[in-house]
């Protein structure tokens, strides 16, 4: 049976935010290492990636963590972080400057920079160092019906469209993926409310194994026997729902992107399989599945 | 003292150089504003963290139970510039001699103990007690540098790193069918293991997570030491510390447990192998402390 969800949408304050397109940038010497040492100059981060989308694979790009859509950050350091923390996947973008100003976009990550889906003819009106506003609104949302699940950078709209239904006390999530804590990485050294924890993807035969090199960008995945709320870290009887926000890597301990949505207890948070599970469709920013 | 092994290496070639640093002061990122760190389950706390002289924790002493968040033992050294203090970081081996150069306890020798990783990237000295009442943040330690490069003749698989000649020649070590084993106290599965993975494997630090403290009690790693030597499984830290099936490495234990998740004992890496080549056996004196006959 179904039960109402019950929100705490008319709490919420919807603040705008802005950044700007971002070069691409490299550090000094510009590798990255395989597991084996072997070093590799890659493309991926920043800057506007035309044909990298969410929806599309998140392996097997010649490309290292790599940020679908228009990569945006604010060059002050504290504006930044409101980028960072106020922004919300789902939340409205609009660009408010250059050839593309008035194109609306969506936000679909969270990553050293705040990822923003626009439509591809879009990005070609763009450039570097355009503004990109979003309105941000799901800082503080709740669910009442559900209090012992916390939420992350869940919008109201990411809310509605993850497909969440209720049994009793538990709300089940449906999810493209599941993913076993010891693969979970990069990110552990970080809190959860700021950007995401990769997986690793090191161990390949792993990876062809479970059939985690079938992952999209922005597939909804779910992990048991993790803790999001204060940090990522292993605890038994625990729950959390993420999203795959950037692409693989090819250096240890990393992998793709996994952005925390919801955490909570086993019996009051559960998921169950959905291939189609991703926010491409469930978002409509590439139609419906 | 734990029988020495007489596994052959290029000690003979390895350059020793000094490096040096200063007796770091103890930081705290957000005051006034926010005195607070957040525990794994929220709640705020405000308790001695990394840096400066400690005076009561030292290596071989619990890593656990203490009021404190990932303090470092003895004496912690760091150089102000970002790319001196790399030097010092990566160059500083497990093991290395150290000597403090200036202020009250000038002369005395101690050893290199562990270093930290992401966010404080600090090397930690084992100085004895006495001398540290002696000394002031601001002191500065020279390190005979002695370590990189270093490898193992006859297993070329194994990566050594940040180990010093004279820590690898007092494990307790088996050979068998080509694989190389070292005495550990006890060995970490890959779901436990935190932050530092993603993050160099050249210097800093891995930390074992703990928010789990019932799995802990039940592995009995909350019994570790600072100063035990450990495996992680499961985990390759040869460029980065990563997961991946049959890798392993060896470090030791460098600082305290926080309340943090993710942040449960920091623990320096001293070697890594990708499929198999390193393995681990259970060794309860396998501490530096008994290794290097460590004066309190």
């Amino acid at each position: 049976m179904n039960d109402p969800l019950r929100w705490n949408f008319d709490q919420l304050v919807e603040m705008a935010v802005t950044g700007q397109v971002s070069q691409p940038a490299l550090r000094r010497g510009g590798y990255v290492h395989w597991p084996n040492g072997v070093g590799e100059m890659l493309p991926g981060m920043h800057g506007i990636t035309y044909n990298a989308r969410v929806g599309d694979r998140a392996f097997g790009w010649a490309g290292d963590h790599v940020e679908p859509g228009v990569s945006i950050a604010h060059s002050e350091e504290r504006a930044d972080y409101a980028l960072h923390y106020l922004s919300c996947i789902g939340n409205e973008a609009e660009v408010v400057t250059g050839l593309a100003r008035g194109a609306q976009g969506v936000v679909t990550g969270e990553h050293a920079r705040l990822l923003v889906d626009f439509p591809p003819d879009v990005l070609e009106q763009m450039t570097i160092g355009d503004t990109v506003q979003i309105r941000t609104l799901g800082r503080g949302l709740k669910l009442e019906s559900h209090p012992g699940i916390e939420f992350k950078q869940t919008s109201p709209a990411l809310a509605q469209a993850l497909g969440l239904r209720t049994e009793g006390e538990t709300l089940t999530c449906p999810v493209a993926m599941e993913l076993p804590p010891r693969i979970m990485g990069s990110g552990a050294e970080l809190n959860a409310e700021f950007v995401d924890q990769d997986l690793m993807s090191g161990d390949r035969a792993l990876m062809a194994e479970l059939g985690i090199d079938q992952m999209r960008l922005g597939d909804l995945i779910g992990i048991r026997n993790v803790d999001h709320r204060y940090g990522r870290s292993y605890r038994e009887g625990r729950v959390a729902i993420c999203l795959c926000i950037h692409g693989d890597s090819v250096m240890t301990g990393h992998g793709p992107g996994i952005l925390t949505l919801m955490t909570g207890p086993a019996d009051a948070l559960d998921f169950d399989m959905d291939p189609t599970a991703n926010i491409a469709h469930s978002l409509g920013i590439r139609g419906s599945a | 003292m734990t029988q020495p092994n007489t596994l052959a290496t290029n000690e003979v070639d390895l350059v020793a150089v000094s490096v040096a640093g200063v007796v770091a002061h103890p930081g705290f990122p957000g005051l006034p504003a926010e005195p607070y760190r957040l525990a794994s389950d929220g709640t705020p706390f405000l308790l001695p963290t990394y840096g400066g002289i400690v005076y009561n924790v030292s290596t071989g002493d619990r890593a656990f139970g203490w009021a404190a968040d990932c303090i470092h033992p003895g004496v912690s050294i760091h150089q102000s510039d970002d790319n001196r203090n790399r030097g010092l970081n990566v160059f500083a081996c497990i093991g290395n001699r150290a000597r403090v150069m200036t202020g009250g306890a000038a002369g005395t020798t101690g050893v290199v103990t562990g270093k930290s990783g992401r966010f404080s990237e600090q090397v930690i000295v084992h100085i004895p007690r006495d001398a540290r009442t002696r000394m002031a943040v601001g002191d500065q330690l020279l390190i005979r540098s002695e370590g990189i490069g270093l490898t193992l003749t006859d297993h070329p698989d194994v990566s050594l790193k940040g180990i010093s000649p004279g820590v690898l020649a007092a494990l307790p070590a088996r050979e068998e069918d080509g694989q190389i084993a070292f005495g550990v106290t006890a060995q970490i599965p890959a779901h436990l293991v935190g932050a530092g993975l993603g993050l160099t494997s050249e210097g800093g630090s891995l930390h074992m997570q703990s928010s789990d403290r019932e799995l802990l009690a039940e592995l009995g790693l909350d019994r570790l030491r600072l100063g035990d030597v450990v495996a992680l499984e499961d985990t390759d830290s040869r460029y980065n510390h990563g997961y991946l099936s049959g890798a392993r490495a060896i470090g030791v234990v460098a600082s305290t447990d926080g309340p943090r998740a993710g942040y449960g004992p920091g623990i320096a890496i001293l070697m890594t192998a990708p499929a198999g080549q390193l393995g681990s056996f259970e060794s309860p004196d396998a501490n530096l402390i008994h290794l290097l006959e460590l004066d309190d």
